[in-house]
């Protein structure tokens, strides 16, 4: 009787082990997770993956360069069925991305950019959501006076948000740009947006109505900076993009001076790139099904007093 | 039997983490994954030669991966305004033997502690890779021939193995066959008695300095050409694991001493945990958490040399 059990165990554990080798398998790369926004697509793209059954193998490429280019590599040569990239740079990368296609591995990334190796990126339009956030801070403060700006032209997707803001702020001539910050550093960028910023603050005190940031987790930062030089909301307008709990809890929040963000869907956007791969790398459908472009755009949605609530829940 | 462990313990160890990722990590024997292991590992080892030619002197070098970072940018600029890759090359190459000395003379002409200069050093380069990029990369599809510094490959092994193989070759004779060797070895164990003894020690420091800044321009030159980009701090992991290598270097072939063999047995075994674990498939931060181990298991054998190092003047 115990030999039984005990090879019945067996058999189970080795059909266990056989399903769990014949899973789908994905690998994940995160370009740096100390991100919130990396991580949100990642953890995204991990939790739609099991929950399909898939085995997930998630990489942190710490926001360096030669690591991610390694890690993919490593991925290649695991012979995962799949890959997905969040935030990655098919310019920088296109080598290693090449190589995925070559070993016939599907691609898909996540606010990448468009590379030819990849089946799709999928994104939000930027150029939209910078027309969003730059409009929307104008209006605030009447089309009229002095602002500060913290840009990040590091990353695509932040730098066309910038360059929107100069094409509005083109249209728009009575509003001026009195002081700008320029986030160099992605390792230790909240150090750089709190000096750079509180810099421009002190220097500008009492001589500027608004304050565009290029992202949330700068927002957050600068909002900070505002409140300890004992600014009430209202005082200045703070918009920047992202969003998340914390930019909601903030607009929300009757001391903050954030006012207004641009909620990029990363949780949706995880989950969609997991759906195309299951269309295409499983279900066998064509990519021009999804979608026929380079590009898989997802919508995004200005989030303010007026319809925080929502978001909240 | 214990000198034998003693000696060989670490090397062992190595080859038992081989064996164990050979049998239960997917694809890990591989000719093209065990290809892609030596690959990853040449950075590393490059920069761990040069790292062991300043400790082997008894000087810290902790500039070099910001230096290598700096020398990157110059390639980038240099290609990015159509100059020709050989000079883009030389220039790298120059950044970093120039960063090197002034490390040297530092130490040797101004007397400021290794540990102190090559800090301060480190923040100018990275300061000017900044001001040279304005905090955005170089990214370009430049100069085919340029690029094959890296991925370019001899009889299907990747160029980059064979550079690191020679340049791993060339400081391995150095070191242990030639009186330059002995010389700067004397110097780094007992730099009075050396003197005494006729040894130009000064000299030898502000060449283990250069070299050490001379290989961070050579890593520099492949990770551009790697990469196809160059970005500010672009090298900065290489930091800490560089210094693992070496530390971990030091525990075996000639245990307490930094030795070139064992620093490219260092970068190797740092190189199988970082594939292997992918093929494993540990999650991300697992490899973090071991290189912590791995610094701290390998201090532990060598702290006085390095103690040595840090405060010598």
């Amino acid at each position: 009787m115990k030999k039984t059990l005990i090879g019945l165990a067996a058999a189970a554990a080795l059909l266990a082990h056989s399903a769990a080798a014949n899973a789908f398998e994905i690998g994940v790369v995160a370009f740096q997770m100390s991100s919130e926004t990396h991580a949100r697509v990642a953890n995204a793209v991990e939790a739609a993956a099991k929950e399909k059954g898939w085995d997930v193998t998630v990489l942190n490429s710490n926001g360096t360069l030669p690591t991610h280019a390694e890690q993919i590599e490593n991925l290649v040569q695991r012979g995962v069925d799949g890959i997905i990239l969040a935030m990655s740079k098919p310019v920088e990368f296109d080598a290693q991305m090449a190589a995925v296609k070559e070993a016939g591995i599907p691609l898909i990334t996540v606010m990448s950019g468009a590379s030819p190796h990849a089946l799709m990126d999928v994104q939000v339009n930027e150029y939209a959501v910078g027309a969003s956030a730059a409009l929307y801070l104008l209006g605030q403060i009447g089309y009229q006076g002095p602002i500060l700006t913290q840009r990040f032209e590091s990353n695509v997707g932040t730098r066309v948000r910038g360059k929107m803001l100069d094409v509005v702020l083109s249209e728009n001539t009575g509003v001026e740009v009195v002081g700008t910050h320029s986030m160099a550093r992605t390792k230790s960028w909240r150090e750089d947006v709190r000096s750079g910023m509180s810099a421009l603050i002190l220097q500008n005190a009492g001589n500027f109505k608004g304050i565009w940031a290029s992202f949330d987790g700068q927002a957050f930062i600068i909002d900070d900076l505002l409140k300890e030089q004992g600014m009430n909301k209202g005082d200045v307008v703070l918009v920047s993009i992202d969003g998340g709990a914390e930019t909601y809890r903030r607009i929300k929040d009757p001391d903050s001076m954030l006012m207004a963000t641009v909620a990029i869907p990363f949780e949706k956007m995880g989950a969609a790139a997991v759906d195309a791969m299951q269309k295409i790398a499983i279900d066998g459908a064509d990519k021009a099904s999804i979608t026929s472009g380079p590009y898989l755009f997802m919508d995004a949605e200005l989030v303010d007093a007026a319809n925080v609530d929502k978001y909240l829940d | 039997m214990k000198q034998l462990v003693a000696k060989y313990g670490t090397a062992l160890s190595g080859l038992a983490l081989f064996v164990v990722f050979l049998l239960f990590a997917r694809n890990f024997a591989s000719p093209a994954n065990l290809l892609t292991v030596l690959k990853q590992a040449s950075f590393l080892a490059i920069f761990a030669c040069g790292f062991t030619f300043a400790l082997l002197t008894s000087e810290l070098d902790l500039s070099f991966a910001s230096i290598a970072s700096l020398a990157a940018v110059m390639v980038g600029w240099l290609l990015h305004s159509d100059t020709s890759w050989l000079i883009a090359v030389a220039a790298g190459l120059a950044v970093g033997t120039i960063g090197g000395l002034l490390n040297g003379l530092l130490v040797t002409a101004i007397k400021v502690p290794s540990l102190i200069a090559t800090l301060g050093t480190a923040s100018i380069a990275t300061g000017t890779a900044f001001m040279v990029t304005g905090g955005v990369a170089f990214v370009g599809r430049w100069d085919a021939s340029f690029l094959a510094l890296a991925r370019g490959k001899v009889l299907g092994i990747p160029f980059l193995i064979i550079i690191m193989f020679a340049i791993v070759a060339i400081s391995w004779f150095v070191t242990r066959l030639t009186p330059l060797g002995v010389h700067m070895q004397a110097t780094g164990e007992a730099e009075g008695a050396a003197h005494r003894a006729g040894i130009a020690t000064k000299r030898m420091k502000l060449l283990g300095l250069t070299l050490s800044g001379a290989a961070a321009g050579a890593a520099a030159v492949l990770l551009v050409a790697n990469l196809s980009s160059a970005a500010p701090q672009m090298a900065g992991d290489f930091l800490l694991n560089a210094i693992a290598a070496v530390l971990l270097g030091m525990t075996m072939f000639d245990p307490g001493r930094p030795n070139i063999a064992g620093s490219f047995v260092g970068a190797l075994i740092l190189a199988i945990l970082a594939n292997g674990l992918v093929l494993f498939g540990a999650p991300y931060y697992l490899q973090d958490i071991m290189l912590g181990v791995i610094v701290i298991g390998s201090v532990g054998v060598s702290a006085s040399v390095l103690k040595k190092a840090a405060f010598s003047v």
